[in-house]
């Protein structure tokens, strides 16, 4: 299960956690690009996520945050793209999966939404070079396989 | 600035002032509706952002050479010759504050088109050098690199990888005799590779055959946006050399508002030659592909959610009700704003108002008034058709401390269709 051999094993073997675990892997993804966002506010959210269970309110208020980040760093029509801020955009996309609502979270497979907007972000930051997302790619499979191998038997339904 | 550009710039004016120009200049009844109708000025009630009166220099230009008592005035040293300095002071109100949105054209009694006339205007500002540097440094990237915002080939294929992986879907790029050719906007690229994916799901359901094309992928068109009109033209006819090049049936404007102008409606005028394919936008083709039954969709959005109409699309370019169709297809709680369709309020940040960094504060002021008609109507969601617009309107929402969910409808139809089997065998 965890040896996930392409996206579409990859993606369904992260369907199947609950919205929480969802949120914990999200984070992970975030972390492992986070070096790539140049916004603290992202790292703010990951934290609040790793410190595990928030309330209600605090993740509202980590929505709020990174709303704000996504905002902040997006690329404003007709301006010249810096690929470096725009990873920052796609990082801040993949915490905002991590904090997403319980509903979205489930329906919309948050771990994947990160993973995909973290390797957004490899693509964005490496663009006047070598594509570095491949690698990601590779890093997410084995956070999610070291992720779901802590999980104890039977804990990920969906 | 030289003596020698002014007069340039003064040149390119005179020759802009066409016979509706200048009928329209002598039509003005001076009622002040068009204040009423532009956002601008309705958001800071300033009085220098009444429309006519943005195109106070070109009317002064128009009377003392078109009238005849203007020519005397001229004569007599009774009139005001046009300088630098207020064309510099102009720019501001032609290109900052004045998106294109076409409101003021729509209600003016006289029948003015002060868009079209802004629209001249702006190339008589361009040709004395009194552009804005953000619309510069976009018209020129538009032209050296095919992007107004820098993207390049590279950058589109990487996206296009990141949708097979997600989707398992082909991206196909260069096929000759595909149906459709997809434009895309640099601002789709950048900040929302999620419509992409969309229309590739989308015409996989619907069978339908499409490509991009690797040498004219952008959509928008910053030759009209500045007022250069050659620029603009070489821009289209990229399009259009494209589009011939790989034989297909139709060209699709993406979402973005004012390259489905410059495409659609400004094209063929700016090569001079009618097109040999059809020009749609998105939602036009989504429309049809409901009608006949090739859009198959599942679960409705229960959100009580509304249409934000851009204005180039639905104002400027009468595609009315196919968003309203496409959207009461997976909307049961759809609402409608006290001004929508063709009276809808710009966004504020349309006609390349963007793209100055300077216009931020005033764009923002503007927006002022899309808040207004959210709080009125109390919606748990905003979709739209535009990603400038999407954009300003979720840094509008964010300024304001508004929290809602902006999507564009193209998205949000692929998140609901049907067939799955896409998803199916996307490779490492």
């Amino acid at each position: 299960m965890t040896d996930a051999q392409n996206n579409t094993d990859f993606r369904k073997s992260l369907d199947r956690l609950e919205c929480p675990q969802q949120r914990q892997l999200a984070a992970r993804f975030v972390e492992s690009v986070l070096h790539l966002g140049r916004d603290e506010r992202i790292k703010k959210v990951v934290d609040m996520v790793h410190k595990g269970d928030p309330d209600p309110e605090e993740l509202e208020a980590a929505r709020k945050m990174i709303k704000a980040a996504i905002v902040d760093s997006h690329c404003r029509c007709g301006s010249e793209c810096d690929w470096k801020e725009q990873a920052t955009y796609f990082v801040a996309r993949a915490a905002a999966a991590a904090v997403a609502p319980e509903n979205k979270c489930i329906t919309r497979n948050a771990a994947w939404e990160a993973a995909v907007n973290a390797r957004m972000a490899c693509t964005c930051a490496a663009m006047e070079d070598e594509d570095i997302s491949a690698e990601e790619c590779a890093k997410q499979a084995q956070i999610a396989r070291d992720f779901l191998n802590t999980l104890p038997a039977g804990s990920e339904t969906a | 600035m030289s003596k020698t550009s002014l007069e340039r710039g003064l040149n390119i004016l005179r020759e802009q002032i066409d016979s509706p120009t200048a009928a329209f200049f002598s039509s003005c009844v001076h009622c002040g509706l068009c204040a009423q109708a532009c956002l601008f000025y309705t958001e800071t009630c300033n009085p220098a952002y009444i429309p006519i009166r943005k195109l106070e220099p070109m009317r002064r230009l128009w009377e003392q050479e078109y009238t005849l008592t203007g020519k005397l005035k001229k004569l007599l040293g009774l009139s005001r010759p046009i300088t630098h300095e207020e064309l510099e002071q102009w720019q501001e109100l032609v290109y900052n504050s004045c998106s294109l949105c076409g409101r003021c054209s729509l209600v003016c009694p006289a029948g003015l088109d002060l868009t079209y006339m802004i629209r001249k205007f702006r190339e008589g500002m361009a040709a004395s050098g009194h552009a804005p540097e953000g619309l510069i440094g976009a018209t020129t990237r538009a032209v050296e690199l095919g992007s107004p915002m820098g993207v390049t080939l590279k950058a589109l294929e990487a996206q296009a990888k990141h949708v097979k992986a997600d989707s398992g879907l082909d991206i196909p790029f260069d096929v000759e005799g595909a149906e459709y050719l997809v434009l895309l906007s640099s601002m789709e690229i950048i900040n929302y590779p999620e419509y992409l994916q969309a229309v590739a799901r989308i015409f996989h359901q619907a069978k339908k055959t499409w490509t991009i094309s690797s040498e004219a992928f952008e959509a928008t068109n910053s030759g009209i946006q500045i007022g250069v009109s050659d620029i603009a033209a070489e821009l289209v006819q990229r399009v259009v050399d494209a589009a011939e090049k790989l034989r297909v049936k139709t060209v699709i404007s993406p979402e973005c508002g004012h390259a489905y102008t410059a495409i659609r409606w400004e094209g063929p005028n700016l090569i001079g030659r009618p097109f040999g394919f059809r020009v749609r936008h998105i939602l036009e083709v989504l429309d049809e592909l409901r009608e006949q039954g090739l859009l198959q969709v599942e679960g409705v959005e229960d959100a009580r959610m509304t249409f934000h109409d851009p204005c180039q699309l639905v104002r400027r370019g009468g595609v009315i009700e196919a968003p309203r169709n496409l959207i009461r297809m997976v909307a049961r709680n759809f609402v409608e704003m006290k001004d929508h369709g063709k009276m809808n309020w710009c966004c504020g940040a349309g006609g390349g108002v963007s793209a100055n960094e300077d216009a931020a504060e005033i764009r923002l002021k503007a927006f002022k008034r899309k808040k207004k008609q959210l709080e009125r109507l109390q919606v748990d969601g905003l979709v739209t058709a535009c990603a400038n617009c999407r954009i300003q309107i979720e840094e509008g929402l964010e300024e304001n401390d508004m929290d809602m969910p902006v999507i564009g409808l193209t998205e949000m139809l692929a998140s609901h269709l049907k067939d799955e089997e896409a998803r199916e065998g996307g490779a490492t």
